[in-house]
């Protein structure tokens, strides 16, 4: 009934305005249907973490089932044979794939139980996804007894897991600990049968809503956040006992360490519900903080009003250790997403002018959107999490930070940022990752599930071109319609896991437009875009001038794209042309000049590889800008010389 | 040879460090053409490739109208996709080589052993084989302390251009050495063990500027042993570089400390330069004439620390050691040693001081 009635709510969605969008979806509640009660125990000394409690699991899927299914993400660095492992090797990520073995994690299972009986003997490991005989990521317990639609039992869990040095955002280094992915979960459960893949080196997760009470022991002395709220709290010296509670979340992590700085403040803004904001803070940099809140309050504020609530009263932000070198340290912790908590990430000395470390805040607290709320399928379809989140960061950190940024790099292995003030930061490009997107465009059709990606170019094509065509999109329908489209989308997927068909169809029913040819070539190709003029004849006749204007389409990726002329007398003409042939001549006639041609001149298509060629110029300014450049590189190049000349 | 019996012991030639030094800037601007020639050099030996990388950067702009935006200032979309379509050496041009970043980029580069495209490897070979070439000529120049005439100066290039030759071989063995085995050993090795476990930056970066400091030492040392070889080369007329190497190391090794003075000194020298340099690099937007010639004069000014610190050590080195009371006066026939110029030069003024 609750469902059929958020249905019914979210059709109305794409005709009312926002608030109720957002009211809606702060009314939503989630299914709740995978509920943990867990106590779990650290032991640094060891590195062990042993855990036990109870899940309470309901089938909402239309069908019985015979047996449940748990990820044991931690067993993909058991040993070398592990899918993440092979496919870390696959995508030339050799140091991480072969770290020694005393870096490794794994979980050991002992108890699982229904109704007195401990099935953890009879289950067994599967790999549905590739066939791996190596991978212990996947555990499947056959049941003594079906468990029917809507029917509700309970799971006694007890497990031993060994933590890594960090993989994946999740492990050890020193006394810092943050821990994720790191009990046995359960599958989802669908109509079609159990989605429960390995675990793999180009994606994340995907788990079904619940309610976690979780207590967590450590060390006397040592900071705890996790998701949730810690509603319970004893220490003494042999240790500190901190229970969190926290319902409607699909996963639960935490993080603990003796040196976190802990800071609290508080979010309000006019017309959304105050947020309680914790931030675990290094101590190297406290110095940093407001940088933190203000980002963290830049995306619950901008994704708040234009997307929906954030469906929470508490957000805990952890700042990671900084990772200097991955291949002695471990991969960072840093820039990952859990419900109502996540990493940032930052340096011992950042630019005022760089974008770290309010980029990978907003990114990580705008998951708590896509992701958190709208619980997309990661293994699956982990563009409609990431790729959204990406065009959501960079449109927020476009509209709070503005002017702000600009480009930096760092030096001497990392130590010095330096700002290059000349170059700004641009939601175009750099929010959108065009850049990295551009040399990998043809090498996925986004369709195809995440899991099976090219590990090397997986993220661009999940991230990047996600963000390029939903600005495309916004540059299309324009911000109004992209806002009521998106918004409606997470009125409607609020505590769900919509799947992207539902996702292209609310964007033609809200948009009143059939785009199913722009997700075609956007989504389901892997065509790349590049238009650009070719040439530009004029012929005198009489007082005229017959002008003809070819412009060509060199990618395989069709969108159609106005073409505008601007003439000598200040004169303009524009025109359009469907982008399907491979090339097309426009014919003028004009008493004037052209002066220059614009193919696409309002960048509508972001998804153009090479927007240079994408104009024409009767008098260009080639030969300034070349000798201006080849100058500088001159000059900079007889630096180079001089300073090898030491060696002399 | 006896020292010479006519000098009294007032005049013995002990520069201190700081005179040195100051000694050195003067025979160095004193001697202008040599700073504007080697910079010359170095712009010739930069060209080609800057004309290649002209024509790749007009052929990629063509008629586009991204040009005009590129000639104001940095076009950051159009640099982009030039660089994805760049190659070789052409990946260079990017955002890294503007003002002070495009210094810090190059000595990052350098100090953290990353290695050159190879057509800059090349051109940055030619540019330290100049140097080799050169080096015999302008240390004559600075030991004489006077104008010499063209035929003179690469005459003295060419006696010793094949002696510092051979004694580059030797010296970048040492410096191959240094970059293959000792940066791998102290910067993946103990740096990478150290910080382990490490979950402060802050020490880590501690750690990482001490072992930078262990490295640049390590360079210095095997630089200094290298300019002291050379200069004993030139001054005494050594043709053995391996007893020119001996040498130097037994002139560093008694005066250790003076000589760090001396390299302490041009190293503040070098860094006052940067400082100037940061505050005066031109941004995207200045016009190309200004910012080539702001840059050509940081260069200039550049190529004069490194002449004047070939210069103070001369100096130093004919203070110590080639003076008149210390070395016997031969007849001076040129083209001669400069050694014997030295020496005549302080005989005049010892006679006129007595």
């Amino acid at each position: 009934m609750r469902r059929t009635l958020l249905v019914v709510a979210a059709a109305l969605m794409s005709a009312v305005s926002l608030p109720r969008a957002q009211a809606e979806a702060k009314r939503a509640a989630s299914p709740n249907n995978a509920s943990y009660r867990l106590t779990a125990s650290l032991d640094p000394g060891s590195h062990t973490i042993t855990g036990s409690g109870r899940l309470t699991w309901r089938n909402i899927s239309r069908n019985p089932t015979s047996e449940l299914r748990f990820h044991l993400y931690w067993n993909a660095w058991r040993d070398p044979g592990s899918s993440w492992l092979r496919e870390q090797r696959l995508g030339r990520n050799a140091a991480l794939a072969n770290r020694p073995a005393d870096d490794r994690g794994s979980i050991d299972v002992t108890t699982i139980q229904i109704g007195g009986v401990n099935l953890a003997e009879r289950s067994r490991f599967i790999a549905p996804d590739d066939g791996n005989d190596q991978d212990k990521t996947v555990l499947s317990v056959p049941l003594d007894h079906p468990v029917a639609p809507d029917q509700t039992i309970e799971i006694d869990l007890a497990w031993t897991s060994r933590v890594p040095r960090t993989y994946a955002r999740t492990g050890r280094i020193g006394d810092y600990y943050f821990v994720g992915q790191w009990f046995p979960k359960i599958g989802v459960l669908e109509d079609s049968g159990w989605n429960c893949h390995q675990f793999h080196a180009a994606t994340e997760f995907f788990s079904d809503f619940g309610t976690y009470d979780v207590t967590l022991n450590v060390p006397a002395g040592w900071v705890v956040g996790a998701t949730g709220r810690a509603i319970e709290e004893t220490a003494d010296r042999s240790g500190r006992r901190v229970r969190f509670l926290q319902s409607d979340v699909h996963d639960f992590a935490w993080t603990t360490s003796p040196s976190f700085l802990r800071r609290e403040e508080r979010f309000a803004e006019p017309g959304l519900p105050p947020v309680n904001m914790i931030l675990l803070l290094q101590p190297e940099h406290a110095d940093q903080a407001d940088r933190h809140f203000a980002a963290t309050r830049a995306a619950l504020k901008y994704y708040g009003t234009w997307f929906g609530f954030y469906g929470y009263d508490q957000i805990t932000v952890v700042d990671p250790v900084t990772i200097v070198d991955a291949a002695a340290q471990g991969e960072s912790t840093g820039g990952m997403e859990y419900p109502t908590l996540f990493t940032a990430g930052t340096r011992w000395r950042v630019a005022a002018a760089g974008t770290q470390p309010e980029s990978v805040t907003v990114h990580e607290a705008g998951h708590q959107f896509w992701y958190g709320m709208v619980a997309t399928n990661e293994f699956e379809h982990a563009w409609m999490d990431e790729g959204f989140n990406t065009y959501s960061t960079a449109r927020t950190m476009d509209a709070a930070f503005p002017g702000k940024f600009v480009a930096v790099d760092r030096f001497f292995g990392g130590l010095l940022p330096w700002a290059f003030t000349d170059v700004r930061w641009s939601r175009e490009i750099d929010g959108n990752r065009l850049n990295a997107y551009r040399p990998v465009a043809g090498n996925d059709r986004q369709s195809t599930p995440t899991w099976q990606y090219w590990p090397g170019s997986a993220s661009a094509i999940t991230y990047n071109k996600t963000a390029l065509w939903l600005a495309t999109l916004e540059r299309m329908v324009g911000w109004p319609m992209m806002q009521q489209i998106l918004s409606t989308h997470f009125a409607r997927g609020a505590f769900r896991h919509p799947s992207p068909e539902e996702f292209f169809a609310l964007a033609n029913e809200i948009s009143g437009r059939d785009l199913t040819w722009f997700f075609d070539a956007v989504h389901r190709s892997a065509a790349t875009f590049d238009y650009g003029v070719t040439d530009v004849l004029s012929t005198p006749r009489g007082g005229t001038i017959d002008h003809q204007v070819i412009v060509r389409r060199f990618g395989d990726g069709v969108f159609p794209v106005a073409t505008r002329v601007t003439f000598a007398d200040g004169s303009g003409a524009d025109l359009t042309w469907d982008g399907r042939d491979p090339w097309h001549s426009f014919t003028l006639s004009k008493s004037s000049a052209i002066a220059r041609v614009q193919v696409d001149p309002d960048r509508v298509l972001l998804l153009d590889v090479n927007y240079t060629n994408n104009s024409w110029s009767a008098a260009p300014m080639r030969t300034q800008a070349a000798r201006k450049w080849a100058l500088r590189w001159l000059t900079w190049l007889q630096e180079l010389l001089l300073t090898h000349a030491c060696f002399a | 040879m006896p020292a010479s019996p006519e000098l009294p012991v007032s005049v013995r030639a002990r520069t201190p460090v700081f005179g040195a030094f100051l000694e050195g800037w003067r025979r160095v601007l004193k001697a202008p053409v040599l700073a504007v020639s080697m910079l010359a050099a170095t712009f010739l030996l930069a060209l080609p490739l800057g004309l290649v990388m002209e024509r790749s950067i007009d052929a990629h702009l063509g008629r586009s109208l991204e040009a005009d935006a590129a000639a104001r200032g940095w076009n950051a979309g159009w640099a982009a996709e030039f660089g994805s379509q760049a190659r070789g050496f052409e990946r260079t041009f990017t955002y890294d080589i503007l003002g002070f970043g495009g210094t810090l980029a190059i000595v990052s580069d350098l100090i953290d052993n990353i290695a050159l495209d190879p057509a800059l490897s090349i051109a940055a070979a030619a540019s330290i084989a100049l140097w080799v070439a050169l080096s015999g000529g302008l240390l004559d120049r600075f030991a004489r302390g006077r104008p010499v005439r063209t035929a003179q100066f690469f005459s003295a290039c060419g006696v010793y251009a094949v002696r510092f030759a051979r004694l580059a071989l030797v010296v970048g063995a040492a410096y191959y050495a240094l970059f293959r085995w000792l940066h791998p050993f102290l910067f993946e090795r103990v740096y990478r063990h150290v910080i382990r476990d490490m979950t402060s930056e802050r020490e880590a970066a501690m750690l990482r500027i001490g072992l930078y400091i262990v490295f640049l030492l390590a360079l210095a040392l095997v630089g200094v042993l290298a300019d002291v070889a050379r200069v004993r080369a030139v001054v005494e007329d050594r043709r053995s570089m391996l007893g020119a190497l001996g040498a130097s190391w037994r002139f560093i090794r008694r005066r250790p400390f003076r000589i760090a003075g001396l390299l302490l000194l041009n190293g503040l020298a070098w860094l006052v330069i940067l400082r100037l340099w940061l505050a005066v690099a031109p941004g995207a937007t200045a016009s190309a004439g200004w910012a080539f010639a702001i840059t050509e004069l940081y260069l200039f000014v550049r190529v004069c620390a490194k002449l004047a610190f070939m210069a103070s050590e001369v100096v130093f080195f004919q203070g110590d050691l080639a003076h008149a009371q210390y070395t016997a006066a031969p007849e001076i026939i040129w083209p001669d040693a400069p050694a014997a110029e030295a020496i005549r030069n302080l005989s005049r003024r010892a006679r006129r001081e007595s």
